[in-house]
């Protein structure tokens, strides 16, 4: 509970929030039970059978009445209607959950937001100030206070509200020095911006949403803090709440005398809207903090077929190592068509070859080295094509004989290296478990140290950061480091996620350096996945361009950098600076690619295209051969071919 | 006024304590990291200054120097004429809106919160700017447009969520531009953005020192990305600028050896041109221990004894290029 952070990514506004709140069954079950407690409380005139301040009449006989139709549950100790006595305790009981819920929130998020944000001295008063509010037990504090004060309803919900804000207090101040952090607020302070009008706009809406959750969760607790005091006889004597009634009843003879329903119907109004609350917190929760779903662990969805193939045969080359013929992949969409993320694509790699795989972001490039090692998300499944690895179809292979290949035959090195390795393991345990995981066979005494060292030496990390921490190495290591990794069972072919996108020049360079030397000592075949056009020229030997999903062209690199045919590599050539031109004056491609659950008609880079003609918007094009090693897909080729 | 001192910078430092201060024992003495070690340039009216260098060399320091969003440990920068090193915050405030900023990460620096109307407009709303809210409109609007938001409209009711990476930036700089400013820095505005939309970025901010006079300091660590629109370039290293002259100088005719690393290791987008790389052996150092001498030298490929002992002094080439390596002492 402590530490949660809820990233907002998105604005909640409240139409959108809403339609994604009713979807949440347990949120909306906790809505509907509190709903009807409160339509109870607001009309508890209108709907008791008898006036709860009508004393008059009552004899002995009335007291413990069991359950009959003139009174449905009953009556308790003073011969009153334990209906009546039910609908108006909720209102009791809301109340000071409400108001004291109210005034802890404005206690704990002050505190919260005026320590996370001023820092220094302030928070260190604050927070040691709520540490020890914290460590109070408040039951018994409770109890003094109300015991030492009048019990009215009015000192419960002070007393309540300013006990319960320590936790809001403590989840407010780490969710503001998230905010705080974040870059908007250096550039609204850029602007010139001053604190207050910081806290108000960029502070205050991004903890809302954890106040607003806190909220409910305080009122569940104020509900029972106050049945707790009834209970204890603390209430106010003047209003009968649950807890006054569970009192009464506990304290008159109800349970000697067999008069059950004097004590479960309060009781089951305290439970009743307790585990409303805490409903519709979790429901809420789950709302303004999606990612709580999402994780890397739910199991990939069967390989289905449909349609053959119909690009044309590709591979002429002599028993590539890797050969993926027409690969297509879908996201599965909710009730809607599928998103069709790669399609038909082929290509072979050789022993000791390097492909580049270019494409703006969202081309489906990492979509569809995922799919090569069959590790897809959920919603992601391969429909059609064949990946055939040394003569063997990884398309067809069941869980175990896939897991066999991976990493022992093909590894992946991800992009940004921090987010890959385990923070709390020496970079050192982390290759010897790469190593031991993949090769259980493999012996763990001094052998297993000596193949990591091997290892990082391969990669140029010294053996003495063996036992470092991936905080303590630069990125450009811990890049390194991640090669080790996956190096580890010495596979055949290495797929590189963009490597290098989030690091320097220079650091760059020595990483394709490096995964240049590695390819020619150990023969290792490699896919490089990369938007840069430079780095692609500077190392591979043969190049894919991918635009939403599909090939636009693959070629050797020469051909791709003084010959492209594809109306779409050659603009993404125009759009990088070359310094050998510095005065080249770049162009950018106008718009932005599809989005792949909204796929245009035709070829999916006409609406882009400055060349499309009428054709491009109706038919997709197919893929044309144009040279030994040369396809490329677009109408205009036909004529030429 | 000359054209020369419109922002001028002296030997402007900024040390951090390496330590936090309740942890530093008595005897221990205090470590400071060395983020911005002197620096010295000048920039004219609407000219484009690349700042290049690796990470960890200080060149965003630098920029929050210059916006006051750092205090500097020493040195001066002139605006005008008109010392603005230190200013209190109405002072501070007022400059803001001659000085704004356009940061590295487009999907970071926007409050997804807030509408691209409310982003674009709180600049004017903080310093009190236009009478009537349909002056303030029309200022958002021409804002938008100069940053290529057109028409205004379609995107006015968005979140920063719904728009690209591209789009997202263009809104950051719509953000400064709405205040009229007469410098632009920019931290690294296109590193997070795909190559096919950098150059939109890139041409805009070209655009703009054009259509509006605006100066630009381009921080980046990609010499490609900037070499044709920058008017100079300094190249920094471990808080100093090592290498300034005009764009053709430095990349054309360099001098500095940590130049021609950085230079040789900028990928060209054609395999025929594959050349001779001059990787550097490891990384920046620790801004803690800045080596003695030249602070190049123990990653420099042509150190000489000499270097290790004497810092350097910066040896004037030309009227515009200057470098500071023993090499080049006669």
């Amino acid at each position: 509970m402590e530490a949660q952070i809820i990233k907002i990514e998105a604005a909640p506004r409240f139409h959108e929030f809403w339609r994604t709140f009713r979807k949440n069954h347990m949120g909306l079950v906790g809505l509907v039970m509190l709903a009807i407690v409160i339509f109870v409380a607001i009309f508890a005139p209108i709907l008791s059978p008898y006036d709860p301040s009508s004393t008059h009449n009552v004899t002995t006989s009335d007291v413990y009445n069991a359950p009959s139709a003139a009174h449905w549950l009953g009556t308790d100790d003073a011969g009153q209607d334990v209906l009546t006595n039910f609908i108006f305790g909720a209102r009791v009981s809301l109340i000071i959950g409400f108001f004291a819920a109210f005034i802890s929130l404005i206690i704990g998020g002050v505190f919260g937001i005026v320590a996370g944000f001023y820092g220094g001295r302030t928070e260190a008063v604050l927070m040691r100030f709520t540490d020890i509010m914290l460590v109070i037990p408040d039951m018994p504090l409770m109890m003094v206070v109300i015991a030492l004060t009048k019990p009215s309803i009015l000192n419960i919900i002070i007393v309540i509200g300013a006990l319960y804000w320590t936790t809001t207090a403590r989840m407010v101040r780490s969710q503001t020095l998230a905010v705080k952090s974040r870059k908007f607020v250096l550039r609204a302070r850029a602007i010139g911006s001053g604190k207050g009008h910081i806290i108000r706009h960029h502070i205050l809406p991004l903890v809302l949403p954890i106040l607003v959750v806190q909220a409910v969760l305080v009122v569940s607790s104020a509900v029972l803090a106050e049945s707790t005091l009834s209970f204890l006889g603390l209430g106010d004597p003047t209003a009968l709440s649950w807890g006054q009634m569970l009192n009464y009843a506990f304290g008159r003879g109800a349970m000697s005398t067999g008069a059950w329903w004097a004590l479960v119907v309060p009781g089951f109004g305290i439970v009743w809207v307790v585990l409303g609350l805490t409903l519709l917190g979790q429901g809420l929760e789950q709302v303004l903090n999606p990612r709580l779903d999402t994780h890397h662990l739910m199991p990939g969805r069967p390989v289905v077929r449909n349609e053959a193939g119909k690009g044309v045969e590709i591979s002429n080359e002599q028993n590539p190592l890797l050969d993926v013929q027409n690969l297509s992949v879908n996201y599965v969409n909710n009730g809607k068509p599928p998103a069709r993320a790669v399609e038909n694509i082929s290509f072979t790699l050789k022993e000791g070859e390097l492909v580049g795989l270019v494409g703006e972001s969202g081309c489906g490039k990492t979509t569809l080295m995922l799919a090569l090692l069959r590790l897809l998300p959920a919603a992601g499944q391969i429909v059609n094509g064949n990946v055939f690895f040394h003569d063997r179809d990884l398309t067809t292979l069941t869980d175990d004989e896939i897991n066999a290949v991976r990493w022992k035959d093909i590894s992946i090195v991800f992009q940004g290296a921090m987010n890959a390795l385990n923070p709390v393991r020496t970079v050192g345990e982390q290759i010897a478990e790469a190593i031991t995981k993949h090769l259980p066979g493999f012996p763990r005494d001094q052998r297993l140290q000596e193949r990591v060292i091997e290892l990082l030496d391969l990669v140029g990390i010294a053996a003495d950061h063996r036992d470092h921490y991936p905080h303590q190495y630069s990125g450009g290591m811990r890049q390194r480091a991640m090669i080790a990794m996956a190096l580890a069972c010495n596979p055949q072919v290495i797929i590189a996620d963009e490597p290098t996108t989030a690091l320097d020049v220079m650091i760059q360079a020595q990483i394709l350096e490096l995964l240049d030397s590695l390819r020619k000592k150990l023969g290792l075949a490699i896919i490089f996945v990369t938007h840069d056009l430079g780095v692609v020229a500077e190392m591979c030997d043969r190049v894919l361009v991918m635009y939403g999903g599909v090939t636009a062209e693959y070629a050797d690199v020469d051909i791709i950098y003084n010959g492209a045919r594809h109306p779409y590599t050659q603009e993404l050539l125009k759009a990088f600076p070359d310094l050998t031109k510095p005065k080249k004056k770049l162009s950018s491609i106008p718009g932005y690619p599809p989005r792949l659950d909204a796929l245009p008609i035709g070829c999916r880079f006409a609406p882009r295209c400055l060349r499309a003609i009428e054709r491009c918007h109706k038919e997709q094009p197919l893929m044309h051969k144009l040279g030994d090693a040369h396809v490329a897909s677009c109408h205009l080729l036909e004529a030429t071919k | 006024m000359s054209k020369d001192n419109f922002l001028e910078v002296r030997g402007l430092k900024k040390y951090f304590d390496a330590d936090r201060p309740s942890l530093r024992f008595a005897s221990r003495e205090a470590r400071y990291i060395h983020a911005v070690d002197g620096v010295d340039f000048n920039l004219r009216r609407s000219e484009v200054i690349a700042l290049v260098g690796e990470s960890g060399c200080g060149k965003s320091t630098l920029a929050l120097l210059l916006m006051g969003l750092e205090e500097p440990t020493s040195g001066t920068i002139l605006f005008e004429g008109r010392d603005i090193t230190h200013l209190n915050d109405s002072e501070r405030k007022d400059l803001r809106r001659k000085i704004q900023m356009v940061f590295q990460d487009p999907y970071e620096s926007l409050n997804p919160t807030q509408t691209i109307e409310e982003i674009i407009n709180e600049p004017l709303v903080v310093h009190g700017i236009g009478s009537s809210k349909s002056e303030r409109d029309e200022r958002v609007k021409k804002a938008m447009e100069d940053s290529g938001l057109k028409p205004a409209e379609v995107y006015l009711k968005r979140f920063p969520h719904e728009l690209s990476g591209g789009q997202r930036q263009r809104v950051v700089i719509a953000a400064a531009l709405v205040l009229e400013p007469e410098i632009l820095l920019a931290d690294e505005p296109v590193s997070m953005l795909d190559v096919s939309i950098r150059a939109e970025i890139i041409n805009l901010l070209a655009e703009l020192r054009i259509t509006r006079q605006i100066a630009v300091i381009f921080i980046t660590h990609d010499l490609g990305s900037v070499g044709f629109f920058a008017d100079r370039v300094a190249v920094m290293y471990l808080g100093r600028i090592v290498e300034i002259g005009t764009m053709l100088e430095v990349l054309e005719k360099t001098e500095h050896p940590y130049t021609k690393a950085l230079i040789s290791v900028i990928p060209v987008p054609n395999p025929r041109l594959r050349r001779e790389r001059i990787i550097l052996k490891g990384e920046t150092p620790n801004p803690i221990d800045v080596p003695a001498g030249c602070r190049f030298h123990p990653r420099c490929p042509m150190v000489m004894s000499t270097c290790k002992a004497s810092d350097p002094p910066f040896v004037t080439l030309s009227k515009t290029h200057q470098a500071a390596c023993l090499l080049l002492v006669k």
